[in-house]
């Protein structure tokens, strides 16, 4: 539907987009800008889980593991296989994207949860073959030196430009999207949250829907963690784990249906729990050790806490706030 | 009664049932281009199944089905908008935190965009409420207003075959009477309508011609008005409504 765009709006994304292109001018802290160029990758994988959950109304468990399909995708390619970044980049997204195609059709045409366990088993799969598909994964160790993104004479090797290719890609990510959501297909999405039978009979097949929109999410994140392992430079196992799954699912239902602000928020503020020395000057190192020790247990308190007193996640926070624009967003 | 070529509908030995349980047994209905016609029965009948089996929602076991001389008989629910066949589900099925508008939009999915004006203002002529509530969301609608978006949104995918499951299931009998008088308006525009209704008396006053569904098959039909003067049908469908209405 055609809008006027709210000026608020457009003032509080262009104020977003500063601040966010804005810090490694800001600040020179390495730390820093590390914790946030992580915050840039989780928001990529939101960005799917937003579209797979929060339109489609789909529960992926499994979106660890094309996290790690992506990032050892594009870690082996460049450093075994020597190819540039960029290549390693679309083997990431052709074999996240086949891998979900693959995984959603049979699942996908069943109602009810298949996709949910299909997706759990699918992750618990992939864990064991990160760890036991040594020549390309590294084993338990996994991969390092994994050399910084590349774009033919650009190195985005600093902390700062790192920051900012992470950023960029997140932003380009988050477009698309808003622009699926505003779209027939993102109508037809939420059409199949609101009544799958409401949406057969208006001719939208849904199980087309459901597919493409997950082949979207795991594709998004398999970029993501391509990504990750060049600027982190190093991947293992456990960084793609059931519990970051579960994570991803906590971000995306903490950020409310129906929105793209409210999981990116959720996904901003989950992320830094555990690094908030890097936002909170002065934290002690006690306090810290402290917030992560405990840190699944904030994040469960957090959750109920939302589910408590704003049950529709941050999203409907933000539909409060903004009561005129409605769907996207 | 009519060629199955010239058929709109054409419903023949349509068998279907859910998990091993037989819910329809041979049915044979036909339907003539531009005609209204009434599918009564009780509840359980089968009624609701038939009309699944038809749009693809329920896979039929045996028999085959036609939309104007084409075989729809395994098409997927999808397909079948695209071909002319619209549906109003039973119970609404609107997309209660959209707006009108963007409900109509959906309906007319199918369609190209450049399309939906028009369309939607034609909805917006038959149910002229809708054009106030228009960016109001779905679920604030009253039942009744309720209704006649779930039959604007089918509308908008310009079927030539028009499904209905129990639209005056829970309202009040003006606006019944109100959407009544829009089915009777689409069908003088050349709508062919297949009405599913448990008030039989209602349905069989408007339609042309009636069937009466009994434990998944057909038991009886004819003409709407020698269906409403035959006396078992009267006894045994139209009793509960003696003495309302009329």
């Amino acid at each position: 539907m055609v809008k006027r765009p709210d000026i608020r709006l457009i003032a509080i994304v262009a104020i977003a987009l500063v601040a966010v292109f804005a810090l490694p001018m800001l600040t020179s802290e390495r730390y820093l800008l590390r914790v946030f160029t992580f915050v840039g990758v989780n928001v990529i994988i939101i960005t799917g889980m937003a579209l797979l959950f929060g339109y489609a109304g789909q529960v992926s468990l499994g979106h660890a593991a094309f996290y790690g399909i992506g990032a050892y995708a594009s870690a082996f390619a460049v450093l075994t296989l020597g190819w540039p970044w960029v290549a390693g980049v679309a083997l990431a997204l052709v074999l996240t994207a086949v891998g979900g195609l693959l995984l959603a059709l049979p699942s996908l045409r069943l109602k009810g949860h298949y996709l949910a366990m299909a997706t759990l088993g699918f992750g618990e799969i992939m864990k064991v073959v990160f760890v036991e598909a040594r020549p390309v994964t590294g084993g338990p160790d996994g991969l390092s030196g994994i050399p910084y993104p590349t774009l033919g004479p650009l190195e985005f090797d600093t902390a700062g430009t790192a920051y900012w290719l992470v950023w960029g890609v997140a932003a380009v990510a988050l477009l698309l999207a808003y622009n699926v959501v505003r779209s027939r297909a993102g109508r037809a999405m939420r059409a199949l949250h609101g009544s799958e039978l409401g949406a057969t009979a208006c001719g939208i097949d849904i199980t087309g829907v459901k597919v493409r929109v997950f082949v979207i999410s795991a594709a998004l994140a398999g970029l993501a963690g391509a990504l990750y392992a060049h600027v982190v430079g190093f991947v293992s196992p456990s960084t793609f784990s059931l519990h970051v799954s579960v994570l991803l699912v906590a971000m995306a239902v903490l950020g409310g249906t129906g929105s793209l602000a409210g999981p990116v928020i959720a996904t901003v503020i989950l992320t830094l729990i555990p690094y908030s020395d890097a936002v909170i000057p002065g934290l002690s190192r006690t306090a810290l050790e402290t917030i992560q020790e405990w840190q699944e247990d904030i994040y469960g308190l957090t959750i109920i806490a939302v589910m408590l007193f704003v049950p529709g996640g941050i999203g409907s926070l933000i539909r409060r706030i903004f009561p005129e624009r409605g769907d996207a967003g | 009664m009519n060629s199955k070529s010239s058929a709109a509908l054409d419903i023949s030995g349509l068998s279907a049932g859910y998990d091993r349980v037989d819910v329809l047994r041979g049915i044979d209905l036909t339907i003539a281009p531009g005609e209204m016609v009434t599918l009564i029965g009780a509840n359980g009948a089968g009624k609701s199944t038939l009309l699944k089996a038809v749009v693809g929602l329920v896979p039929p076991a045996a028999g085959t089905v036609s939309l104007f001389g084409k075989d729809i008989t395994r098409m997927s629910p999808e397909r079948s908008v695209r071909e002319g066949l619209a549906l109003v589900p039973e119970g609404r099925m609107l997309f209660g935190p959209m707006t009108v508008e963007e409900n109509l939009r959906l309906g007319a999915h199918t369609r190209d965009a450049e399309e939906f004006a028009a369309e939607r203002d034609r909805a917006f002529e038959l149910f002229p409420v809708l054009s106030e509530r228009r960016t109001q969301s779905a679920a604030t609608l009253s039942g009744g207003e309720q209704q006649m978006l779930a039959v604007a949104r089918a509308l908008m995918a310009r079927p030539r075959m028009l499904l209905l499951d129990e639209p005056s299931l829970g309202l009040a009998p003006r606006i019944i009477a109100e959407i009544f008088a829009a089915l009777e308006t689409l069908r003088t525009g050349g709508l062919t309508i297949l009405l599913v209704e448990q008030d039989a008396r209602l349905a069989l006053r408007h339609a042309d011609r009636g069937y009466v569904m009994r434990t998944g098959s057909i038991a009886l039909h004819g003409a709407a008005e020698e269906l409403l003067a035959n006396d078992d049908i009267r006894l045994i469908y139209l009793g509960a409504w003696r003495g309302e209405g009329e």
